[in-house]
């Protein structure tokens, strides 16, 4: 590639310039607030189809978002994205300037749009308030990516052969494999942070995942499963797996090869096993760390999203049976059986680990629920302005020209302390549910379906058959409630595919959790 | 905004520049600008909140180059892009990436050329609707906002509930959804194609979700169209109407009811069931649930289906293809039987040459040249315009549903008798995989019980749970009405043109009583 291609360097070239003149104009257009997120990203990648190389590229790319805070009388936000390229380096304060115009347009438009609704329905007018964010300290500060192997020296032609030579391993695991995709990407990114309070944050991040598809195929079954290994670190998380932190890992898989033939040597046996069957009632279920970190995402996670509770995703994601209204809450209340503890975690490594989120709030644990009592929820700084409390750093976007949602960072199931062998041993009669697999949820959460890869039936403390097309149905409070044992196996788990938002935003977490018992319908296929 | 002019100014010289280069065999340049503008909705009457809680833009502008390179190892296929930079430079930047990503993949055949079809659709865009400013964005949002609200602060109903007029917003009466604008403009140029061919879109939607949470009564409005004279602002009204309607929701018990499904969840089971397994793609993975049905019944004989994506008039229209070629009408299910496929140039010339063809469709591809026109290549992006950064994958357009023997809405009501409407489903997903057909999704509001052939009381949302499989639903279709309008699903390219249609035996499964809810009931015997 030629000298002229786009580096993260670049954010530490202007970051100094770039923030004095944001700063600078937004005082000049007379915001009451204005922040600004800028990323570069240097990515390469590759995928493979069957044995056959299908793509790949190396690219950077550079995008930036504003918020702004104005308004006379009473104040609005309005906000601005845009992806820019190498061709924008030179013109870069200048585009930036003209993205917090439009920006500051909007949000005094929008100050006089609220003030307007307010006098056309009075009986209404006490919804609208006067915007503003809870206070945050104002941090300075510089982070660098970490890995081994760095993104940016793998060479291209490295990635595309292990795709392939990946994919061809997969499809020569069994004639039974119909199909598979390999797709490896490695990059590194770098993001600044501007706020007119002074902040002015600096953070790098290594990313690297592979992912697997693969469908199989015997007779009229067909079985189709898809997982995903990654890390924010080099490309060492393919090539050698990871075990972080090394020792007692609680981000753990093989290299990327191994992990693929494994799905692989799944989905074949799948094909050769029955379809699992639904019970007319509760049974009792365990869920191993797999299918634990989903039942995180899922119950736990989304529905401690503040911004969701306090109603903003009505129209699309859905709200959460944890908030009524202000005043009627689930928090300081029993919803969980006393075994069980959940919270979020940027301090845990793996895709939700960060320092800083995209408020410049400083990231820190969040319990959500202790020893069964709810507690608390993941919020931004607007949130918390409503809701009360402390902004806890979980306000992330996809990309800076989105606009940062409340998102999870390592949302999990805390570790228990029972043996994950005896708490099957201790069943006559259940299922063992393996891997998670297809999740739906109810608008507020309030209850699930999830499918499994795989169930096994639990029978005299032994697992007995396994079963395919198999899940779990329950509703949220009264499996949570159940509870009757937690495993001190405790795993995170990479989420690739978060969706959230309008126009969505797919986004990477982690989920974890170890053994979890309790009790729920169990649901099969219909076929 | 960049006049398409511009942009096929730029395509025609990058295509030059390839036409100049000794190792490229085949080009395609495409060249794209758009904006999505959206204002996104939040009212709650309860909790402090915005109006417009985002309005907000994301700009993109690039060129990506798709060529074939003639190497020592033979034929290489690569694609590579450039953001903001349309100059010969910005062009010799994406070839210098499609040439370094370059890989052999043995199922390519060619890049697109023209077929018998001409392009039937020009100058279909609202220009007004390009030219919208900032605040103009803003005052859309708050004009369904106005609309939504002088519904609820009118309502005699919700008077009596609150007691007085100033005690209306202790009713939790929320309004969330947004309003979408989408500005597109491509140009394209190919050595297989005989000029620069240049398309220009645009469409405005939005979508609401109104509630008063109070009575847990949930109610959508939605509006589509594709120049600004549509915009009313009635998707407010029409979702604050159907939240009053939805007062005194009742609970359901578990059971096989016949089920009217109203425009939305036609359209999420469409989008998230049936076209997926319409696109020629999940016939080569092996993962349509309608695997070698071609030219079989896979539906009742009511049903027929087909994609236009050359339209006049329709919001998902639009000139030619991200691939340049012609847009059209694509028969997929005629009177229950399947008899084509949505597809891209790559699939349909990868299925050509593949031995297992006939097995997979369940018909030689070559006996049934009409059944894979690649009609819907284009490179859409979770709403976000015709995206010059990536490579083109299969989507549907405007997709029409119709019945060979339709029927007026209470005909319909009549045949199903006693049994449910339901009017808005969410998460649906295939929960065992695609080709299973098991899906699931919960009821979260727009729905009511039927009762000798009427409409008799609203269901309550969240209170059940669909467990069904898809070929079983589309096989079980007893009615189907004349009546169609127009339907988004969140984070869906395609507009489906939405009937209501009357299923039997569908397995619905309740969702248990959240503790707050004081609502009383009474439910219909299950059939």
């Amino acid at each position: 590639m030629d000298d002229s291609s786009l580096t993260i360097d670049l954010i530490g070239e202007v970051k100094a310039a770039i923030a004095d003149d944001f700063t600078r104009q937004a005082r000049r257009f007379g915001c009451r607030y204005a922040d600004l997120r800028l990323e570069v990203v240097e990515s390469q990648y590759a995928w493979a189809e069957n044995g056959n190389s299908k793509g790949s590229g190396k690219d950077d790319a550079l995008a930036f978002g504003i918020r702004v805070i104005a308004g006379d009388g009473i104040s609005a936000p309005g906000y601005y994205g845009q992806s820019l390229g190498a061709a924008d380096r030179a013109r870069l304060a200048r585009v930036i300037r003209e993205g917090l115009r439009h920006a500051h347009e909007r949000a005094i438009a929008n100050a006089r749009g609220k003030s307007a609704a307010m006098a056309a329905f009075p009986s209404l007018a006490t919804a609208f308030w006067n915007t503003r964010l809870a206070p945050a300290p104002v941090h300075r500060d510089t982070v660098p990516a970490v890995f081994e192997v760095d993104p940016r020296s793998v060479p291209l032609a490295d990635i595309v052969a292990l795709t392939r030579e990946i994919s061809s391993a997969v499809k020569a695991t069994a004639p039974a494999i119909a199909f598979n995709a390999i797709a490896a990407l490695t990059q590194i990114s770098r993001e600044l942070f501007v706020s007119t309070e002074g902040a002015l944050i600096d953070q790098a991040f290594a990313l690297t995942q592979g992912t697997c598809y693969v469908v199989a195929q015997d007779g009229t079954v067909t079985q189709e499963l898809t997982d995903a290994v990654g890390h924010q670190r080099g490309w060492e998380v393919l090539s050698r797996g990871v075990q972080d932190p090394p020792g007692a890992p609680l981000l753990s898989f093989p290299d990327f090869r191994t992990f693929a033939s494994a799905l692989a040597g799944d989905a074949v046996r799948l094909t050769r096993a029955r379809p699992a069957p639904t019970t007319e009632g509760e049974v009792t279920v365990v869920t191993d760390p797999h299918f634990t970190a989903l039942l995180a995402h899922e119950i736990i996670g989304h529905p401690t999203e503040l911004d969701r509770a306090l109603k903003m995703e009505t129209g699309y994601a859905g709200r959460s049976w944890l908030l009524r209204s202000l005043d009627e809450t689930q928090v300081g209340k029993p919803i969980a059986s006393p075994l069980v503890t959940a919270f979020s975690d940027p301090a845990l490594p793996g895709f939700g680990q960060y320092r800083y989120d995209h408020e410049g709030v400083p990231a820190r644990r969040v319990i959500h629920i202790d020893r069964g009592i709810f507690q608390d929820f993941m919020n931004s700084r607007q949130t918390a302005a409503i809701f009360g409390g402390e902004p806890n750093g979980h306000c992330k976007a996809t990309d800076p020209s989105l606009i940062p949602l409340i998102r999870m960072s390592n949302t999990v199931f805390a570790r228990g302390d029972r043996d994950p062998r005896d708490i099957i041993q201790e069943i006559d009669h259940g299922y063992y549910l393996v891997g998670h697999r297809t999740p739906s949820i109810a608008e507020s959460r309030e209850n699930f379906r999830i499918s499994a890869m795989k169930v096994y039936e639990i029978r005299n403390g032994e697992l007995g058959q396994l079963f395919r097309d198999g899940g779990i149905m329950a509703d949220s409070q009264a499996y949570l409630t159940q509870v009757d044992a937690v495993g001190t196996d405790f795993r995170l788990i990479p989420i690739p595919n978060c969706g959230k938002g309008q126009p969505m935003q797919t986004k990477r977490v982690g989920n974890g959790g170890p053994t979890l018992r309790s009790r729920a319908i169990l649901t099969g296929s219909t076929e | 905004m960049i006049r398409t002019r511009t942009l096929a100014q730029a395509a025609g010289q990058a295509l030059e520049l390839l036409r100049g280069q000794e190792d490229v065999v085949e080009a395609e340049v495409f060249v794209a600008a758009n904006t999505s503008l959206v204002a996104r909705i939040h009212f709650t009457s309860h909790i402090p909140c915005n109006g417009v809680e985002e309005p907000k833009s994301l700009e993109s502008v690039g060129l990506g180059i798709q060529a074939v390179f003639r190497s020592p190892d033979g034929l290489r296929i690569g694609f590579g892009s450039e953001p903001n930079d349309l100059t010969p430079e910005g062009a010799r930047r994406a070839l210098a990436k499609a040439r370094q990503a370059a890989v052999a993949d043995p199922e390519f055949v060619s890049l697109p050329r023209p077929g018998a079809e001409r392009r039937r659709l020009r100058r279909y865009h609202d220009p007004a609707l390009l030219r919208l400013s900032d605040s103009d964005l803003v005052e859309a949002g708050w004009k369904v906002i106005a609309r939504g609200l002088d519904v609820f602060a009118r309502s005699q109903v919700l008077a009596r509930m609150a007691g007085s007029g100033e005690a209306l917003f202790r009713l939790g009466l929320i309004l969330s959804g947004d309003v979408s604008i989408l500005q597109e403009r491509i140009a394209i140029a190919s050595t297989s194609m005989p000029g620069v061919q240049a398309d220009e879109s645009t469409l405005i939607l939005s979508s609401l979700t109104a509630m008063v949470e109070a009575a847990d009564a949930k109610g959508s409005g939605w509006s589509t169209g594709t120049r600004l004279a549509d915009f009313t602002g009635d998707s407010g009204a029409e979702a604050a109407e159907n939240a009053l309607r939805a007062i005194g929701g009742e609970r359901v018990r578990s059971g096989r009811y016949r089920v009217i499904f109203g425009r939305q969840p036609v359209a999420d089971l469409l989008n998230n069931l049936v076209l997926p397994c319409l696109s020629l793609g999940s016939f080569y993975t092996e993962t349509s649930a309608f695997q070698g049905m071609l030219g079989k019944r896979v539906a009742s004989p009511l049903l027929t289906l087909f994609d236009h994506g050359a339209l006049r008039g329709a919001t998902a229209s639009r000139g030619i293809t991200c691939e340049g070629l012609p847009t059209g009408k694509t028969r997929l299910i005629q009177r229950g039987r399947l008899v084509g496929l949505l597809a891209n140039f790559y699939e349909q010339q990868r299925i050509l040459q593949d031995p297992q063809a006939a097995a997979r469709l369940g018909r030689d591809p070559r006996a049934v040249p009409k059944a894979l026109v690649p009609r819907n290549g284009f490179r859409f992006g979770e709403g976000g315009g015709r995206r010059f950064e990536a490579a083109p994958g299969i989507s549907p357009t405007n997709v029409i549903l119709e019945s060979s023997r339709p029927v007026s809405r209470e005909e319909l009501l009549t045949q199903v008798g006693d049994g449910l409407c339901i009017g808005r489903i969410w998460y649906t997903y295939p929960i065992n995989g695609l080709r299973a057909g098991d899906f699931t999704c919960t009821v979260v509001g727009d729905s009511f019980l039927i009762r000798d052939g009427r409409l008799a009381a609203p269901i309550q949302a969240n209170a059940i749970r669909i467990n069904d499989n898809i070929l079983r639903v589309l096989h079980g279709i007893v009615g189907i009405t004349a009546d169609r309008r127009e339907t988004t699903v969140w984070a869906a390219d395609e507009v489906i043109h939405a009937p209501e249609i009357a299923v039997a035996d569908v397995r619905v499964d309740a969702i248990a009583e959240p503790r707050e809810s004081s609502t009383p009931g009474t439910t219909p015997t299950p059939k």
